[in-house]
């Protein structure tokens, strides 16, 4: 990235006037000072997120060690500090699960949207679809919230019947509770919403970028379509592809509210596979779901719990970015 | 590369087209068999048994939609075009399905938040209101406010910096250029709640404030950062470098050539990021549960007290679960998707006349 600095330069026919040179007046040297101080706000606040999470939630990290994240008790609201038992892998386990799942709904979607936008549809649908695309990725999570809660869980209830009726005997579809609403199931499918906009936009941009020549040649060797797209235009593509899903990733990780109202969050034990079953976590609904009656320990347990989805989803986005960055740098090459 | 093993294909192109965009002939029999033969047996296996439509769709209507695309394009086309056959059955599934859901999310808004909305629903407060009462009485006007105050104390914050961040990468071009692009980077991947715990944690449990609008707004910006300062990044890489040089050729400092030639030639595209960044943000819950906390009457104080917001309002409604409650939330659903919706268009009208002007 510093090479965009170093290219201009060398294409500019003009002296650096922005450099470091002597002429300054106080007023100039004042303002971009504070222009410097501005643009490194947003490390200033990164580094002021993970101080203040660490240190607040440090005492309930201490105590729990880390069982915090491996261990499947919450014991809060006690008079007794002592007694209470903070520890997350219920909800940490089921954040990973409903996103895993999330993504398994919906990069087949995206991809194929994608194909369609650049190769299949008529230029008039593309532009529209694109503009669809938009408006879906432009609703806020809590109307996508209420609809998946009001509107979206019966209609996905019938399909868990349905799965649960003709699959049930794979274990993965089992479920022994004959309610088949608040699964992870569904709440996979309400993430998988929110994240196929985000998908669907990389993916459309990388696919979009395929050089004409390269679709010519497969063109002029006869190539059908499909050939076109499975050997030219996706493995030119990944990179890209990947990179967006793992920001969705990052995007299923951090949802909150929606979450909250589809499904119910199991504190005490692990539902590792049976996804039709109304049992799961979230580590960000859990932090809504516990906030209101909290004791001033549980809190801190809460902000640790922060703290980890925090690092998570920097991890993720950190690698989402640099997938991005250099499937991009290796177009240009 | 195993195209290039693959026989020449016979077909000859008369004219520089796609070749899966050639219409041959005889497929406009084929075509419209592709179209009415699988709906054809849909509706009669829909009518004729009592199986539920979703798994006739799977087990019916996709199989046998995909098998006549095959046939067809073998039949009328060439053995090679089975794949394309296969990929457009199952994109313009995915088309259908991207399309029905969101159809179906705009639809509900407003089939059910529009009969919500009346002038009292928009003006008065919330307080004397309980679950049950009728929705004549009662509405989102707190809130309405509590939004645009916590939203414009984010704008406050955030627009400033967002606007240096790329001053500083695109005209400053300053040393950490690519380090401050990658904590923008970074920083657009925080989670909404985890924004509102860091408030929380650095500003509400150490006692510096209570719940307020001023809370919100803090936790708000954080979330506005990124989007702004990447759009801005975007429109200031627009703006035509003999501007720079000009002014910088007759004499003029760093600073009076951004603040009087860069930054008003950018201003739309730099309204734009505004509007983009509020969109971002307004319909965040998650970090408002944790800052501004919710409360029935009007709070126009933004620095004490806590504040009710539209977002917190359609989730304090939407868990309680009464019929009348439901109501108000999707009412309160239609004003925010509405304003999403004003702000999109506003931003939308700005580009245009950018790019005429």
């Amino acid at each position: 990235m510093d090479s965009d600095g170093s290219d201009h330069l060398k294409e500019s026919p003009t002296p650096r006037y922005f450099g470091r040179e002597k002429s300054r007046t106080r007023s100039d040297k004042a303002f971009s000072g504070s222009v410097v101080v501005a643009a490194l706000s947003s490390l200033f606040i990164l580094v002021a997120i993970l101080f203040y999470l660490a240190t607040s939630s440090w005492p309930a990290l201490r105590k729990e060690g880390l069982s915090f994240i491996t261990g499947s008790t919450w014991i809060g609201g006690l008079d007794d500090p002592s007694q209470q038992v903070f520890q997350i892998w219920p909800m940490l386990y089921g954040s990973f699960l409903n996103a895993l799942l999330a993504i398994i709904f919906a990069v087949p979607i995206s991809v194929l949207l994608a194909i369609f936008i650049v190769f299949i549809a008529p230029k008039k649908i593309a532009r529209a679809l694109t503009i669809v695309v938009d408006v879906l990725a432009a609703i806020p999570s809590g109307i996508i919230g209420i609809w998946g809660f009001l509107v979206f869980t019966p209609v996905a209830e019938g399909w868990a019947r349905l799965i649960h009726q003709y699959l049930g005997s794979i274990p993965i579809f089992v479920n022994n509770q004959d309610q088949f609403t608040r699964s992870p199931f569904i709440t996979a499918w309400v993430l998988g919403i929110m994240i196929v906009p985000i998908i669907t936009v990389v993916a459309r941009e990388v696919l979009a970028q395929t050089p004409q020549d390269l679709l010519d040649a497969a063109r002029g060797l006869g190539g059908s379509l499909w050939g076109t797209v499975r050997m030219v235009a996706l493995p030119h593509a990944r990179g890209g592809i990947v990179g967006g899903v793992m920001l969705g990733l990052g995007r299923a990780l951090g949802e909150t509210v929606a979450i909250y109202f589809v499904l119910n969050l199991i504190f005490e034990r692990v539902n590792y596979y049976r996804i039709l079953d109304p049992e799961g976590g979230s580590v960000a609904s859990m932090i809504i779901a516990k906030f209101g009656e909290a004791t001033p320990e549980e809190i801190q347990a809460l902000l640790g719990a922060g703290l980890v989805l925090f690092l998570l989803t920097l991890v993720v986005n950190l690698i989402a970015n640099w997938i991005v960055a250099r499937s991009a740098r290796e177009r240009l090459v | 590369m195993t195209i290039l093993q693959e026989k020449p294909s016979e077909e000859v192109f008369t004219e520089p087209q796609y070749p899966w965009r050639k219409v041959n002939p005889s497929t406009s029999i084929t075509n419209s068999i592709i179209v009415v033969l699988p709906i054809s047996i849909f509706a009669l296996s829909f009518f004729l048994t009592d199986l539920p439509g979703a798994l006739l769709f799977i087990v019916i209507f996709l199989p046998v939609q995909i098998l006549v695309a095959i046939f067809a394009t073998i039949w009328g086309i060439s053995k090679k075009r089975v794949g394309d056959a296969v990929l457009s059955v199952l994109s313009l599934v995915a088309f259908s399905f991207v399309i029905a859901l969101m159809g179906s999310v705009l639809f509900s808004v407003f089939s059910r938040g529009l009969p919500a909305i009346s002038l009292s629903f928009l003006t008065q407060n919330n307080t004397y209101i309980s679950p049950t009462t009728e929705l004549d009485y009662g509405g989102v006007g707190h809130a309405l406010l509590g939004t645009l105050m916590v939203v414009a104390i984010g704008m406050i914050i955030s627009v400033p910096l967002g606007i240096a961040s790329a001053i500083y990468i695109t005209d400053m071009k300053g040393r950490l250029a690519g380090f401050v692009r990658f904590m923008v980077q970074a920083m657009s991947g925080v989670p909404s709640i985890v924004a509102g715990l860091f408030i929380l944690a650095a500003f509400i449990l150490t006692d510096v404030s209570g719940f307020s609008a001023l809370t919100g707004g803090l936790a708000y910006s954080i979330l506005m950062l990124p989007t702004v300062a990447r759009t801005s990044e975007e429109v200031l890489k627009l703006v035509p470098k003999e501007l720079r040089d000009a002014a910088i050729a007759l004499g003029s400092s760093r600073a009076r050539v951004i603040m009087k030639i860069v930054l008003p030639t950018a201003r739309t595209g730099i309204l734009t990021a505004v509007i983009l960044g509020v969109a971002r943000v307004i319909g965040e819950t998650a970090p408002l549960l944790l800052t501004t906390s919710n409360t029935n009457g009007t709070n126009l104080n933004p620095f004490v007290d806590a504040v009710s917001t539209i977002p917190v309002y359609i989730f304090q409604f939407l868990g309680s679960g009464y019929p009348t409650a439901i109501n108000r939330s999707w009412g309160a659903a239609f004003v925010l998707l509405t304003t999403v919706a004003i702000l999109f268009a506003i931003a939308r009208i700005v580009e245009r006349s950018t790019k005429k002007g």
